[in-house]
C-alpha cells in the first residue's frame, strides 16, 4: 500500500496548496470569463438582430456539442498558428481561452432561459415609464432573471471548478497536476483522495455561498 | 372642424395587423389636454391595441401617432423621452417584484430624469399617502393585495409627472371588492385635470368620469360621443347591441 494519505499530505502539502491555488485561479477565470461571455451571447441571441443571433446560436451549439478536452487541444495547438501573438504568452492562456469559451456557451443558455422567464409585462412597464432599453435590462429584467437562474448557475460554476482538472493534461499547475508529480514518486492512490477532498471542499463552499445568496435574493418573496 | 383645444395625442389612420389578423383598421382620433376619454367595446375589438399604440408599446403597421405634435417613432431613442410623459397602467399591474414599494416609484425618476434620491423619495411618499399606501413604503409588492398593487402602479406612473395617463383595463384583474378603491384613485386623478385615456369594462365608471366615450368594435371607431348621448341614445346598432349586453 505504501505510506498513508495523512503521511503524504504532511510531507507534500505545499504541492497540494500550490495545485489548489492553481485550480482556484483557473476556476475564477472560467467563471468570470464564462459569465461575461455568456451574458453577452445571451443578449446577442435575444437582440432581434438576425446576424448577431445566428452567431450566438452557432457558438452555443458548437461549444456545447463538442468535448471540452477537444476544444482545449484545438486551442492549445491551433490557436497559436492563427493568432501568432499567442506564441508570446504563457501556454496556459490558450487553455484558459478554451475554458472560458466553453463555460460561456453553457452560461449563455442559462441566462437566456432566465431572461425569457421574466414576465413580458415587466419589460412593458419599464419601457412605458420611459426607461431606456439598457436600464430596463440592467435594473428590471436581469435582476429578476438572476434570481430565477441562481441554482442552475451555481451548478454550472461547480462543473467549471471540476472541469479545470483537464488543464493538468497540458502541464498547467492545478490540482490534477500534483498527481502527475507524485506518481513519479510511486504514490499512485494517496494523492487522488487528497485531491478529491480538496475539490469537494471547494464545491461545498460554493454551494453554501450560493445558498446564502439565494436567501438574500428571497427578501422580496 | 376646427378645435381650439390643445391636441395632446393624435392618431392618423392607425392600422395594426398581427400576422394576417387586422386588429386596427384605420383609427384617426384626437385626445385633448385635460380630457378624460373612456374606450369601451367588445373583447378582441382592438381597444387595448389602440391604447398600446399610443405609447408605441405596439408598433403600428401603418399610420401615425403624434404626441405634443411630435411624431412617435418606436425605433428612435426619443421614444423614451416621450414615454416619460405618457404614463401607463396595465391590467396585470406589472409592479416590479424585486423592488420595494418606494423603489418601484423612485426608480424611473432617479434614473431617467436625474432627480436626486431624497427628492424622489419625498415625492414618492407624498404620492403613496394620497393612495393610502404610505405604511407599505418599505414592503415588497408580494405583500400587497391586487388593489394595492394597482394603486402602486398608478403612483409609479404619476411620479414621472406625465402629461397623460393611459389605463388598460385597470380593474379587470381585481377582486370585486378591490375595484372601487382603484376607480376612486383614477377618478381623483381625472378630476384633478389629468388627461386620461381609459380602456374599461366598467360602464358606470365610464359614464361618471368620461368627457367622451369611444366605442371601438372590429378595429374601427363605431361610435363616439359624450356619455349621456352614447349610453342613452346610441346611434349605431352595434353600440346598442353591445350596451344591451353589458348594462
Amino acid at each position: 500500500m505504501g505510506p498513508s494519505i495523512l503521511d503524504v499530505l504532511t510531507e507534500y502539502w505545499p504541492l497540494f496548496l500550490k495545485g489548489a491555488l492553481g485550480t482556484l485561479k483557473y476556476a475564477a477565470i472560467a467563471v468570470a470569463g464564462g459569465t461575461l461571455l455568456g451574458t453577452l451571447v445571451a443578449l446577442m441571441r435575444l437582440s432581434g438582430n438576425r446576424i448577431l443571433s445566428t452567431i450566438a446560436t452557432v457558438y452555443a451549439d458548437v461549444l456545447r456539442g463538442t468535448p471540452l478536452l477537444v476544444q482545449m487541444y484545438i486551442a492549445y495547438f491551433f490557436l497559436p498558428l492563427v493568432i501568432p501573438a499567442l506564441n508570446n504568452v504563457e501556454k496556459e492562456v490558450t487553455v484558459l481561452i478554451a475554458l472560458a469559451l466553453n463555460s460561456g456557451a453553457y452560461v449563455s443558455e442559462i441566462i437566456r432561459g432566465g431572461i425569457n422567464s421574466v414576465d413580458a409585462g415587466q419589460n412593458e412597464a419599464a419601457r412605458s415609464l420611459g426607461l431606456s432599453a439598457t436600464h430596463t435590462m440592467t435594473k428590471i429584467i436581469l435582476p429578476q432573471a438572476l434570481k430565477n437562474i441562481l441554482p442552475s448557475l451555481a451548478n454550472e460554476y461547480i462543473s467549471m471548478i471540476k472541469e479545470t482538472s483537464m488543464a493538468g493534461t497540458f502541464m498547467l499547475y492545478e490540482l490534477m497536476y500534483t498527481r502527475t508529480i507524485l506518481a513519479n514518486k510511486y504514490l499512485s492512490w494517496q494523492p487522488l483522495f487528497i485531491i478529491a477532498g480538496i475539490y469537494l471542499i471547494m464545491t461545498l463552499v460554493l454551494t453554501n455561498l450560493v445558498k446564502l445568496l439565494e436567501k438574500r435574493f428571497s427578501v422580496s418573496d | 372642424m376646427t378645435d381650439k383645444r390643445n391636441a395632446l395625442i393624435r392618431t392618423v389612420d392607425l392600422k395594426k395587423n398581427f400576422n394576417d389578423l387586422e386588429v386596427l383598421k384605420g383609427i384617426s382620433e384626437t385626445v385633448y389636454q385635460g380630457e378624460v376619454v373612456c374606450i369601451i367595446g367588445p373583447s378582441g375589438g382592438g381597444k387595448s391595441t389602440f391604447l398600446r399604440c399610443l405609447n408605441m408599446l405596439e408598433e403600428p403597421t401603418s399610420g401615425e401617432v403624434y404626441f405634443d405634435d411630435e411624431k412617435l417613432d418606436p425605433k428612435s431613442t426619443d421614444i423614451d423621452r416621450h414615454r416619460q410623459k405618457i404614463g401607463m397602467v396595465f391590467q396585470q399591474f406589472n409592479v416590479f417584484p424585486h423592488l420595494t414599494v418606494l423603489q418601484n416609484i423612485t426608480l424611473a425618476p432617479t434614473l431617467e430624469k436625474k432627480i436626486p434620491e431624497e427628492e424622489a423619495k419625498q415625492t414618492a411618499m407624498k404620492l403613496l399617502k394620497q393612495v393610502g399606501l404610505e405604511d407599505k413604503a418599505n414592503e415588497y409588492p408580494r405583500k400587497l393585495s391586487g388593489g394595492q398593487k394597482q394603486r402602486l402602479a398608478i403612483v409609479r406612473a404619476m411620479a414621472m409627472e406625465p402629461e397623460v395617463m393611459l389605463f388598460d383595463e385597470p380593474t379587470s384583474a381585481l377582486d370585486p371588492e378591490m375595484v372601487k378603491g382603484v376607480l376612486e384613485v383614477i377618478k381623483d386623478l381625472a378630476e384633478s385635470g389629468m388627461t386620461c385615456v381609459i380602456v374599461t369594462h366598467e360602464m358606470g365608471f365610464a359614464k361618471e368620469v368620461a368627457d367622451r366615450i369611444i366605442f371601438i368594435d372590429e378595429g374601427v371607431v363605431a361610435e363616439e360621443g359624450n356619455p349621456e348621448e352614447l349610453f342613452n341614445h346610441p346611434k349605431n346598432p352595434r353600440t346598442a347591441e353591445f350596451l344591451s349586453q353589458v348594462l
